[in-house]
């Protein structure tokens, strides 16, 4: 009877745990795409108020993040610095591709973010303020899409692991 | 010196190009000037008064129909280069036409300009760039010193006059560094000088800190307009000598001016191929009354740095490079 009870606890909380890591997906993407808004928010600062070039301004930001982040802005910023990259957009490119690996952003944000690289830093300062508020607006989109996927989701994903562990515990007793 | 100084500017074009140009003979590498890229046509390059053409593996061409032609590729990474990835950060170099890199070297751009109100706002679509290699030659300005320092152990207000290319900012430089740290072999102690570097050209200022040598009791106002900086250098700093490149508009005169009147000696620069050429400038009306004490003027008829001749207070020639007696 013993050996039942821990058994079905065991698949009861292993089965939890894998609905819970499917619900992370949703529920995390949304604080990952608002964690890169808030890092953009300081980089439009930078160049915007501090007209910073952008070496030095994603050297600055990586410091004040943690985190993917960290690892994405000074990974940029030394590639820029040490002169081996000819060109922002490829630099910015690999950085997203690496980014997108370690955080719960999607495909698709990926593009937008990567399409971003492509105007970064390339005109004048009103020009860029511009560009920063189209991306804020295409980034809140993405937001609110994640949201919604989220609260979607979530909650049967979490409920949807219980669950399934319950039937094959009952199922085995 | 001059390879190291080549190699600076190579830093700042787009890999490809930078490859090409690398692949050249070292010594002819070490002598070029200039570094010109346009879109679509053959890049070029000049030095020692001679013009290179090269194709994509480095080797000199005649013919301009078998040479590299730039890409607009090749141009958007040069420009992304030497503007270090930030178009916004140089928006007033551009403006002016072209933008200071590290080492003091300039990078002249053209393309279609914006104007608002009538006045340029930026340049669109850039598609012309040279690269201008600068140089510090030391002792530079060993041939005119004696003619710019008084008995005293003080200067004359002096003005460099020649055209562009012929190694004014070079002889500026070398006046400056000599003056600020003192000439034993003339028994000349160094005096207290503000250097106002507007393009950033003399000193070469990275992150506050000179690249070039300007001397152990120079300040350096690095990126500040001219008329401007002269006030704030008298106001702040208390030099014996100010020291600007260009001189040209209105108000630069009426700072010059106010500079003189505060008893501080001037060492300034403008274009112009002779005496007459300051004459005729009317935005420099304020100087023409004898202000200026001594007159240097260059021309690189024999190499970069050709000393024409120099003049006194009255226009008198004190000293003659080339050219016969010269009397206004």
């Amino acid at each position: 009877m013993i050996l039942k009870v821990i058994g079905g606890i065991m698949i009861l909380s292993a089965c939890g745990v894998l609905g819970i890591a499917a619900a992370n997906k949703y529920s995390l993407r949304p604080k990952d795409i608002r964690r890169f808004r808030a890092s953009i928010q300081m980089l439009e600062t930078e160049i915007i108020y501090g007209c910073t070039p952008l070496p030095h301004a994603f050297n600055n930001i990586s410091a004040k993040v943690e985190g993917p982040l960290k690892n994405f802005y000074s990974m940029i910023s030394d590639e820029l610095n040490g002169g081996c990259s000819y060109n922002l957009d490829t630099t910015w490119s690999k950085g997203v591709n690496k980014l997108v690996g370690e955080t719960f952003l999607k495909s698709a944000d990926k593009d937008l973010i990567a399409g971003f690289g492509k105007v970064l830093g390339s005109s004048d300062r009103e020009d860029q303020k511009k560009h920063f508020e189209l991306f804020y607006i295409q980034l809140k989109q993405h937001e609110e899409a994640a949201e919604e996927e989220r609260h979607k989701n979530e909650k049967m994903y979490k409920t949807l692991g219980f669950l399934s562990g319950l039937v094959i515990f009952i199922l085995l007793v | 010196m001059n390879h190291y100084k080549i190699h600076e500017v190579l830093k700042y074009m787009p890999k490809e190009i930078k490859g090409m140009i690398e692949k050249m003979q070292p010594l002819l590498l070490e002598s070029m000037e200039e570094v010109r890229l346009r879109q679509n046509k053959p890049i070029i390059l000049y030095g020692g008064g001679r013009e290179y053409i090269i194709d994509k593996n480095g080797q000199l061409v005649f013919d301009p129909r078998n040479a590299y032609a730039c890409t607009l590729e090749d141009i958007k990474n040069a420009v992304s280069l030497i503007t270090n990835f930030s178009l916004y950060s140089f928006e007033d170099d551009i403006r002016n036409g072209f933008v200071t890199i590290e080492g003091g070297h300039r990078v002249g751009i053209c393309g279609k300009a914006v104007l608002e109100n009538g006045r340029i706002r930026t340049f669109r679509d850039i598609s012309f760039i040279n690269y201008r290699v600068a140089r510090q030659v030391l002792g530079a300005a060993d041939k005119v010193l004696n003619h710019i320092i008084k008995i005293d152990n003080s200067i004359y207000n002096t003005l460099i006059i020649s055209p562009p290319q012929c190694g004014k900012t070079t002889i500026l430089r070398d006046i400056v560094r000599q003056i600020s740290g003192g000439i034993p072999s003339m028994g000349f102690k160094g005096k207290k000088v503000g250097l106002i570097d507007e393009r950033n050209e003399i000193a070469a200022c990275s992150m506050g800190l000179p690249k070039n040598d300007v001397g152990i009791r120079t300040d350096v106002l690095d990126g500040c307009p001219k008329a401007e900086g002269i006030l704030i250098m008298i106001r702040s700093m208390s030099p014996e000598v100010i020291a600007t490149d260009e001189i040209g508009r209105n108000d630069d005169a009426g700072a010059v001016l106010d500079a003189i009147n505060a008893g501080v000696k001037i060492i300034t620069t403008i274009h112009g191929s002779d005496i007459e050429d300051f004459l005729r400038k009317p935005a420099l009306e304020k100087l023409h009354k004898n202000l200026f004490e001594r007159y240097i003027i260059m021309s690189r008829r024999q190499g970069v740095g050709t000393l024409e001749a120099v003049l006194d207070i009255n226009y008198k020639v004190l000293k003659n490079g080339l050219t016969k007696e010269r009397n206004l």
